[in-house]
């Protein structure tokens, strides 16, 4: 859904620095040299960076805020 | 014992422990993995949440941001004169209160105010959920002490880890400089130097010993050096690495005294 706050494996923080990895790789670096920039060594950490998915933003086009106001 | 530290950074410790044998090494591990306490959220009040986020998730990912933790300031809850209904000083609040406006916003682990101003998020930029238009949540949260072995949340450590120290040997005699080993070695230790095989950065050595396998000459030996470890400590942020080191020691004494204590009253 999110970025999960902690690598699975090694429980080293990893959400905080998912937004700047985001846009370097935007800007067309390599994940693999952002990765090692961002001081995520092992390989537990840069699976959760490489592989992850946010699809929050498919979750909020359903969201229902006008229902709320009302009630 | 001797330590030696090697590289200290805010968050990372790397060090030598000499004269101490490996079970030594495994208990002071294991004490700062599962014993040493560490400030976190435990228990959350969700007042309003019409985020498409469900109220556990929400609760799950508070608990896993790490706090900064003054550990003479609280007590643990077991320990605690309130007898772990939670007070003053074995508890504290934090709130998070957040409107998006008409365009959607992301909610930062720096938006959850503290009532003590030592017991704030380790890192303000851990993205906890994002509103969009006009959602809302207001939440209270309450931290604790606690162990690792109680919730990995609780951990001060991301990843404590120690290996043997390596020595690598290389017999002058033997040694035909053919370079096969300078290709195979995965951690770059060995260096073809003019006319002799030179050793480099030999404490990242892995110990896979894939240079011995290519050696036809059997010209060089990787051993470890005895009753030495070397130790890779790394915070989350929670205590700084150093205080966790030394704190984890401090209770292994105190428990093993303990043990000991109880082995001599049989």
């Amino acid at each position: 859904m999110i970025i999960p706050v902690r690598c699975f494996t090694c429980g080293k923080v990893i959400a905080d620095k998912y937004e700047q990895f985001k846009r370097e790789v935007r800007q067309g670096d390599d994940p693999a040299v952002v990765l090692d920039r961002l001081g995520y060594n092992r390989y537990c950490c840069r699976r959760m960076l490489l592989s992850h998915i946010d699809i929050i933003d498919n979750f909020m086009a359903f969201a229902t805020t006008e229902g709320v106001e009302q009630r | 014992m001797e330590i030696t530290i090697l590289e200290k950074t805010e968050h990372n410790i790397k060090f030598i422990l000499e004269g101490m044998d490996v079970a030594f090494a495994n208990a002071l591990r294991r004490t700062m993995l599962t014993r040493l306490p560490a400030m976190a959220i435990d228990e959350v009040l969700v007042i309003e949440n019409t985020s498409v986020m469900y109220d556990e998730m929400l609760a799950h990912r508070l608990g896993l941001v790490p706090l900064t933790t003054i550990l003479e300031d609280y007590n643990l809850p077991d320990k605690c004169d309130c007898e772990g209904k939670g007070c003053s000083l074995c508890q504290c609040t934090l709130t998070l209160e957040k409107e998006a406006g008409d365009e959607e916003i992301m909610v930062f682990s720096r938006d959850l105010s503290s009532q003590d101003p030592k017991v704030v998020p380790a890192s303000g930029d851990i993205p906890l959920v994002k509103l969009a238009p006009h959602q809302r949540i207001i939440i209270e949260a309450y931290a604790r002490l606690g162990r690792g072995v109680e919730n990995a949340k609780f951990q001060p450590v991301a990843t404590v880890a120690y290996k043997y120290v390596p020595l690598v040997t290389v017999d002058k005699s033997k040694c035909t400089l053919c370079g096969d080993c300078v290709e195979v070695c995965p951690k770059k230790i060995l260096r073809l130097n003019g006319n002799t095989l030179a050793t480099q950065n030999t404490l990242d050595c892995s110990l896979c010993e894939a240079c011995v396998e290519e050696c036809e000459a059997g010209a060089i030996t990787i051993d470890s050096k005895p009753d030495s470890f070397l130790f890779k400590v790394e915070s989350t942020g929670s205590l700084p690495p150093e205080e966790i080191v030394v704190k984890s020691a401090e209770l292994l004494k105190e428990r093993v005294q303990v043990a000991l204590d109880f082995a001599n009253s049989l």
